[in-house]
């Protein structure tokens, strides 16, 4: 924008800002976790107890067999769901809390991003194996493609921060916003494709349910985990989509709050 | 190498309007130059401190850097009061890619702060808070450093390290105090009304500060 200098080259660039998102993720690590090693186990208890207790929920529904009585469909759905919506409410206010940061002039707004996502990344994929195994533990079946199962947890992952992205943008230049955004994640949940199958739905409905992104990736997920046995029907090309959509506009957005950035 | 300033305007939003603080600066600050900007207050000086270190971006104009530019000396700049001493100098070494136990030695040697360089920075008293904001903001080797404000330099322990890190470096100094421009710089300029003029002399800078 309005700084020029003698520039270093893209392979320079890439390792400045490899080096300052390590530094972020050994920070962030240190300040959320604090010196206390319990904060380490929560990052991966939270999610599994409520996990756990969601998939316990839907194995004693009475009356439904098969897998929507299922532990494992629920509480490795509610997983991925949960960072999905837990990436995106803690974007907002993000970039006030960290514009102290911006001192330093190797940091960028999305690498404070980047950094936390990491974070989110690891654990979720850590809580994603031991449900996998919790579920076989069970009595479940084993994973029909564990492949799968990572690649939707990697686009939702994708998703989740092309769109915190948006809100961390967003949320600085309008305040306001911010409790919105938390209702929305609440009331995006019965249509998230968390708690139906698309075969499940009447044919009219499906037409709708497939405008939803997160529909395509927890399909993904259940074909899978549950392969050949039921009915699934997903569009990666569709999920990239809104993807790229919501990354270009998230980048957009921060590079204009950037400008606008005023300390107190 | 240089830090060049070309027509750079600064502005905020308001109620009514914007509030125009920069208006038209220019200015250019070679490598190893020793410059005093002085300025009373509301003249902008403070949002000029933060268009140069570039936590803020100039609304209109142009800023090159060639040269590497401290954070404001002293500033606890993304310090977290949780972790302690060590971990933010270890944080601040990572960023500018020091080795981290090198930083952490060079704070330990004139920061004083004994055993709580290893305790949570929220159990600090505000002298030892600012002790290790200096050590950390002259541990890394910058091309010029930018100061924010008088410091008490003088013969003490942080002051023979800044004067030591001033021997091949360039020094910013934004303040409203006429005795430091005298006795650390070799040039100086007024900030007044949103713009920066330059005077060769000093005495004639000086004497145009106070007539203000």
């Amino acid at each position: 924008m309005s700084d020029t200098a003698a520039r270093p080259s893209l392979a320079d660039c890439a390792r400045t800002q490899l080096r300052v998102i390590g530094a972020l993720v050994i920070r962030e690590m240190h300040t959320r976790f604090g010196r206390h090693r319990f904060g380490y186990l929560t990052l991966f208890l939270e999610p599994m107890i409520l996990a756990i207790g969601v998939g316990i929920i839907h194995q004693l529904h009475k009356g439904e067999r098969g897998v929507r009585g299922s532990f494992e469909m629920y509480a490795i759905g509610y997983v991925l769901f949960m960072k999905f919506r837990q990436m995106i409410m803690r974007a907002s206010g993000a970039i006030p809390s960290n514009v102290a940061l911006l001192h330093h002039r190797q940091i960028a707004l999305p690498d404070l991003f980047f950094a936390r996502h990491l974070i989110e990344t690891a654990a979720c994929t850590g809580v994603l194996f031991l449900m996998t195994f919790v579920g076989i533990a069970m009595g479940g079946e084993y994973p029909d493609s564990p492949m799968k199962m990572l690649a939707a947890a990697a686009l939702m992952f994708l998703l989740a921060q092309g769109m915190a992205l948006m809100v961390g943008a967003a949320t600085t230049e309008w305040h306001g916003i911010e409790r919105f955004i938390h209702l929305m994640t609440y009331l995006f949940l019965p249509i998230s494709g968390l708690f139906f199958m698309l075969y499940w739905l009447p044919p009219w409905l499906q037409e709708y349910a497939v405008w939803v992104p997160t529909v395509h990736i927890f399909e993904l997920l259940r074909d899978g985990q549950f392969g050949e046995k039921y009915w699934t029907q997903y569009d990666l090309l569709y999920v990239a989509k809104w993807i790229l959509v919501t990354h270009l506009i998230g980048l957009a957005g921060l590079r204009v709050v950037r400008g606008r950035i005023g300390l107190e | 190498m240089a830090l060049d300033l070309i027509d750079v305007h600064k502005s905020y939003p308001m109620n009514h309007g914007r509030k125009h603080v920069l208006r038209g600066v220019n200015a250019s600050f070679g490598r190893g130059e020793r410059v005093g900007i002085l300025g009373r207050n509301g003249s902008g000086k403070s949002t000029l401190v933060r268009v140069l270190s570039g936590v803020e971006v100039p609304t209109r104009g142009r800023i090159r850097r060639s040269m590497s530019i401290s954070w404001p000396i002293g500033m606890a700049a993304g310090f977290l009061t949780s972790l302690s001493g060590a971990d933010n100098c270890r944080f601040i070494a990572r960023i500018y890619g020091k080795p981290s136990q090198a930083v952490v030695d060079y704070v330990e040697s004139f920061a004083e702060l004994g055993e709580y360089l290893r305790m949570p920075v929220g159990t600090y008293s505000s002298g030892m808070r600012s002790r290790l904001g200096l050590a950390i903001s002259l541990a890394i080797e910058f091309d010029c450093f930018l100061v924010d404000e008088a410091l008490s330099v003088g013969d003490t322990k942080f002051g023979r390290a800044f004067a030591a890190r001033l021997a091949n470096a360039g020094l910013i100094i934004v303040t409203h105090s006429p005795s430091q421009v005298r006795q650390l710089c070799t040039r100086a300029a007024v900030m007044d009304q949103g713009t920066l003029t330059f005077y060769e002399d000093i005495d004639e800078a000086l004497a145009t500060y106070n007539s203000l």
